[in-house]
């Protein structure tokens, strides 16, 4: 046995040099050159498009990098001309719009806009063969046409006031998809469109890379790459952005509060219109009490929930048209923190009197409901989750159920759910069919039966008036109304947050709406980005 | 007086179980981990309620201290209370899908190994042909199938673990076939049952309790691997893979005990487990070893 | 027996084993679709995404019918059969492209991701197991088997982000995920290589202990073996004997069992192109099970499933190469 000994360490030492070599041999090819190409920029967001198509749903807000609308919105989220060389015109009856179209403007590929190509991506979308859900939205669209080469007339079923806000969809060229099946064509994957950048190559699950656009109508790009990243996991993105791979990245509140000390960062907190919410039913016997909802309304602190969910990044909600929005009513707004002792009193005066186990009750009726949640969405758990605790302390007993949206949907009549909504652009467009008894209990329109003929005639007047100041009157009286009934509890208004190097330069946020991604977040306007 | 004399001789064997060589040290040490926490995960509610829906909004992220031995998390909750409900719900999760996976794979390897011929070729082409997919690709698509929750979990684990066990029940049996005693009993006019219950069940059993043991760790494994993909328990019930997911963050933000108890739990636990388990992989044949990825 | 005449049995074995395996792949895709009418997903409303929110039930319904997943079940597997007979794997509604490209897009780094490491996984093992074996009970021996199971017991994403945290954050060596350079204009080995340092690593760590364990104890048994101690009787270099010897006895077990120990090693693999965001199959995985894509789930299982079942018949009819006693049966 001695006599092995020699051997066997030499038999270990060699098997640590065959170890080290091993290890050597794998790292050497390294890039060490990483980002330092100044006119590369690079945005990480977990949003991965299903298709670069605008007609199946691929930025429909405008900002689309690759694709311009009709009109487009500037820093202040107002409209301006894009691929129209003003903007369009509505006639007097609200039912005829005319575009004119910008001279000169080329497709990547090089060939001109014409007006067809704006009749054919309208008409893709209103194809019912067409796999778009934005169909949706344009169903007051009766017919688009081409009289000239430069013009696009929109014939509206019924007048339609925020019309002009419908025309950011992106413009295709009819030449590379007439004729083919817009759901599966190799357009989807590799785009032509009229915008800053063009599609070098997009690998599924990892990135996106675009190049300038020489020729773009409006100037070239101020950088010559942009690469995005798509990296789902946010515990990923920021593990990744603090490697110094990203110049920008999307992550949430808590993620991005730990640049806030580092100055070679710089944290925006980008005020938005995507508010959080409970949606409470109609059909739920507890529920259905004004009074348990109205204590409900009171007993929930919001303040706390933006300082200890969202670390700061949001503020207090109490409808569904954001304090940003010019269409807002400040006298709906309450107090930011829980006022108990009003819930309670409410409750009380309600005929819900304490039971035992501290859950109030009346007629035999415990006051408890279920709070669904979409099992995927930290931020709705966590605000279900101090929903629970708030209500708690006021005698009304919630059971939280994190549930995939399969298991909610069919539940959604009878139990309350934590809902996100929400853009900008303009109170018509989500609250019309979230709020209107028309579409009581249709999907996730009205999915708890609010009925109110109040409201029903305020969004109804919402649409119809062309003038602001009674556009204005209509929305301030749906917003009394709602704060009266409390259909649901609206908590937060979110602020997006990003983390981008402080060596970029160019970066102007805005009110962003509920849906961001590779369009329409902060790099809105990145051809106008550079670095210092 | 014989009770006298055998008295210093019982003492003398007790005394020598007490003193362990250096290999028990270990051994010991695990099977009090294990004996603590099934014991502290089965009192839990008694001594320790948890409201699995708490929070403290105003207490969130505090750091290890005397009122929370391992601080609290992002919502403010005790990491050190939830760890504890999260290995009762891993250690459940882990005894029941394994028992659903020894039950199963006990049903189909029996039914292999005792009928034998055509039966046990269909049977275990079944139990290779599901072997050839990856388990947790597997476990993935029956959590989709049936929504992510406890029931789903367990069947998820529970029914992509049996098959080892078959295996190891079928193998075991056919070789028990061939033995004299087996034989003899045929010959002595026993029916069939009479020879499974009575001969071939009591040497089945040991290896069926091993291999149950044996898949508590990948049970627990499992459960966290989905709630890590979002695929496991109800984010907002305390279970080990849903506090390692929530805590991952914390990780970046400076928190990191937020991730540390239930990833401690985890490693000490089915570490025990694994210590128990090398004791008796000795004497355990290769192939079985393999069979239990051991 | 000369080496080919041993392997005279492989043609007819390997005929045999592919009229088993239609029939195993063809359940299994039955199977699939049959998990698909259970599922209470709606494709259409997973597809649309944050639109099916403002998208109306008439809107959603023709995209369903467009895509004819309302269709009954049978009507839809023969129509999935029928194209997959012209080559055509069907159409993906989580990914929106057709199954082949998604396939041909990712199963390539899944595969390079599980290859590298597999054999990364076999080197190691057959090394430090054998070293262990050579002096069993010794202090390498019971490091290695105290390493084997602390790392054992410890979930293969959670070694993901302690090696991002380390390697990737504190350390600055390796990059934290992805499978190129941001910036990088094309795809170079050299870069992809730099990025698969760290997944490789996790992953061949989080299988090794297995295969450390089996190596040791296989090599620990057969250094009984006669033939082994007869070699060390006669005064053989250790290194002779144990690499020579022993090792080459315990390989043959070894083998076979590596094929069986496959599905483990893409369960983990899955994991970690989560963690370190690869564009592989692994997420596809996940969303196509969440979202009901069923073409694509059988696809994946289809390949998967067939991976491993030639893996199998590969390392059987190694094994009959290697050790005369073995007859292609199977």
């Amino acid at each position: 046995m001695t006599r092995m000994r020699p051997t066997f360490r030499r038999l270990v030492a060699s098997t640590a040099a065959a170890g080290m070599l091993v290890l050597a041999g794998c790292s050497a090819p390294t890039n060490p050159d990483g980002s330092s190409d100044g006119t590369t920029l690079v945005v990480a967001t977990s949003d991965e498009p299903d298709a670069l198509n605008p007609v199946l749903n691929y930025g429909v807000d405008g900002a689309a990098l690759i694709f311009d609308g009709l009109v487009s919105r500037d820093g202040d989220n107002r409209l301006v001309p894009g691929l129209a060389a003003t903007l369009p015109t509505v006639s007097a009856d609200g039912r005829t719009v005319t575009a004119k179209l910008r001279d000169g403007v080329l497709f990547h590929d090089g060939t001109a806009l014409t007006a067809q190509d704006v009749v054919f991506t309208y008409q893709a979308v209103l194809d019912p063969k067409v796999d778009s859900t934005l169909r949706s939205d344009l169903d007051m669209v009766e017919s688009v046409t081409a009289p000239d080469q430069a013009t696009v007339v929109f014939r509206l079923r019924h007048p339609y006031a925020p019309f002009l806000q419908r025309l950011t969809l992106g413009i295709v060229p009819s030449k590379l998809l007439s004729g083919q099946d817009v759901n599966t064509a190799g357009f989807n994957r590799k785009p032509v469109g009229t915008g800053p950048y063009a599609v070098e190559s997009w690998t599924p699950g990892d990135r996106l890379v675009l190049t300038a656009n020489e020729r773009y109508f409006a100037g070239r790009p101020a950088n010559n790459r942009v690469v995005v990243a798509f990296v789902a996991d946010d515990n990923v993105r920021a593990q990744r952005m603090r490697a110094g791979e990203f110049d920008a990245a999307e992550l949430p509140p808590k993620l991005a509060a730990a640049f806030d000390e580092d100055t070679t960062y710089r944290v925006q907190r980008v005020p938005t219109a995507d508010y959080r919410g409970v949606m409470l039913p109609a059909g739920n016997p507890v529920l259905a009490d004004p009074a348990v909802r109205r204590a409900l309304s009171l007993a929930v602190d919001r303040s706390a929930m933006v300082s200890g969910i969202l670390g700061g990044a949001g503020e207090p909600a109490f409808g569904p048209i954001p304090p940003t929005s010019e269409f807002v009513d400040p006298s709906v707004v309450g107090a930011p923190t829980a006022d108990a002792t009003a819930a309670a009193a409410l409750l009380d005066a309600a005929g819900w009197k304490p039971g035992p186990g501290g859950v109030r009750a009346r007629d035999g009726r415990p006051a408890r409901f279920t709070l669904m949640y979409p099992a995927g969405d930290t931020l709705r758990k966590d605000l279900a989750l101090a929903v629970t605790a708030d209500a708690k302390k006021i005698g009304i007993e919630v059971t939280p159920a994190g549930l995939t949206w399969d298991a909610i949907d069919p539940r959604m009549k009878s139990d309350a759910l934590l809902m996100g909504y929400g853009t900008p652009y303009d109170p018509d467009f989500v609250s019309y069919k979230l709020f209107g008894s028309t579409f009581a209990g249709q999907g996730y329109f009205n999915p708890g039966s609010y009925r109110s003929e109040v409201v029903d005639r305020a969004l109804q007047n919402g649409r119809d008036q062309i003038d602001p100041a009674l556009r204005k009157a209509a929305y301030a009286q749906f917003q009394q109304q709602l704060a009266a009934d409390v259909p649901w509890l609206f908590l937060t208004y979110l602020r997006h947050t990003y983390v981008l190097k402080s060596s970029v330069r160019g970066v102007t946020p805005r009110v962003e709406a509920h849906e961001h991604g590779v369009a329409n977040s902060i790099w809105w306007n990145i051809d106008t980005w550079t670095r210092s | 007086m014989a009770d006298l004399a055998a008295r210093p001789a019982l003492l003398r064997t007790a005394r020598s179980r007490l003193r362990l060589r250096p290999g028990q040290a270990g051994v010991v040490t695990a099977g009090l981990v294990l004996v603590v926490a099934v014991v502290g995960s089965l009192l839990a509610p008694l001594v320790w309620p948890l409201d699995q829906s708490a929070v403290a909004l105003d207490q969130t992220r505090s750091a290890p201290s005397w009122a929370h031995l391992a601080g609290t998390d992002d919502l403010g909750r005790d990491v050190a209370h939830r760890a504890v409900y999260g290995l009762r719900v891993s250690l459940l999760v882990g005894a029941v899908a394994a028992l659903v996976a020894t039950v199963l794979g006990g049903v189909v390897g029996g039914i292999a190994g005792t009928l034998g011929g055509r039966v046990d070729r269909i049977l275990m082409r079944v139990v290779d042909t599901i072997a050839a997919m990856p388990h947790l690709l597997l476990g993935i698509f029956i959590v989709a199938m049936l929504r992510p929750s406890l029931g789903a979990v367990i069947a998820s684990v529970g029914l992509t673990h049996w098959l080892s066990t078959a295996r190891i029940v079928r193998s075991e049996l056919l070789s028990l076939r061939t033995r004299p005693f087996v034989d003899a009993a045929i010959n002595g006019g026993a029916g069939r049952r009479r020879v499974l219950v009575r001969h071939l069940l009591p040497h089945v059993l040991p290896r069926l309790a091993l291999a149950t043991t044996l898949m508590i760790p990948h049970a627990v494994w499992h459960e966290t691997a989905l709630s890590f993909l979002g695929l496991g328990l109800p984010p907002h019930l305390a279970s080990l893979g849903n506090m390692i997911n929530d805590g991952q963050g914390s990780l970046l933000t400076g928190a990191w005990w937020a991730s540390l108890a239930p990833g401690a739990v985890i490693v000490v636990v089915t570490l025990a487990i694994a210590v128990l388990a090398a004791r008796w992989r000795d004497r355990l044949d290769p192939r079985v070893r393999a069979e239990l990825h051991l | 027996m000369t080496r080919s005449g041993r392997l005279a049995g492989a043609g007819a074995v390997v005929r045999r084993r592919l009229l088993v395996a239609v029939p195993v792949l063809a359940a299994t895709s039955i199977g699939m679709f049959a998990l698909g009418a259970a599922s209470p997903v709606d494709p259409a409303k997973q597809y649309a995404g944050a639109a099916a929110f403002t998208a109306t039930e008439e809107n959603l319904a023709q995209i369903r019918a467009n895509w004819g997943v309302d269709d009954p079940l049978p009507v839809q597997y023969l129509r999935w059969i029928g194209n997959l007979v012209q080559g055509d794997l069907g159409w993906s509604t989580s990914r929106h492209e057709p199954v082949a490209s998604v396939l041909a897009a990712r199963a390539g780094w899944t595969l390079l991701l599980i290859g590298v490491s597999l054999a990364l996984v076999l080197a190691a093992s057959l090394l430090l197991g054998a070293l262990a074996a050579y002096r069993r009970g010794g202090l390498f021996d019971r490091a290695l088997r105290t390493a084997a199971y602390a790392v054992q017991s410890m979930p293969v994403f959670w070694l993901g982000l302690a090696a991002i945290a380390v390697f990737a954050l504190a350390l600055g060596w390796l990059p934290a995920g992805g499978l190129t350079d941001v910036t990088a204009t094309s795809t170079s080995w050299g870069d992809v290589a730099h990025h698969l340092i760290l997944p490789v690593g996790v992953l061949a760590v989080s299988q090794a202990p297995w295969f450390v364990l089996f190596v040791r104890d296989a090599v620990a048994e057969s250094m009984r073996d006669d033939h082994v101690l007869a070699a060390r009787a006669r005064g053989l270099p250790g290194r002779t004997v144990l690499f020579g010897h022993a090792l080459r006895t315990a390989l043959l077990p070894f083998l076979t069992l590596v094929g069986t120990h496959l599905p483990e090693l893409v369960g983990g693999a899955v994991l970690v192109e989560t963690v370190f965001s690869l564009p592989g199959l692994g997420a596809v995985t996940v969303a196509a099970a969440m979202g009901s894509d069923f073409p694509l789930l059988a696809a994946i299982t289809l390949v998967t499933t067939a991976v491993v079942l030639a893996a199998n018949l590969a390392t059987d009819l190694a094994y009959a190469a290697a050790d005369p006693r073995v007859r292609l049966d199977g």
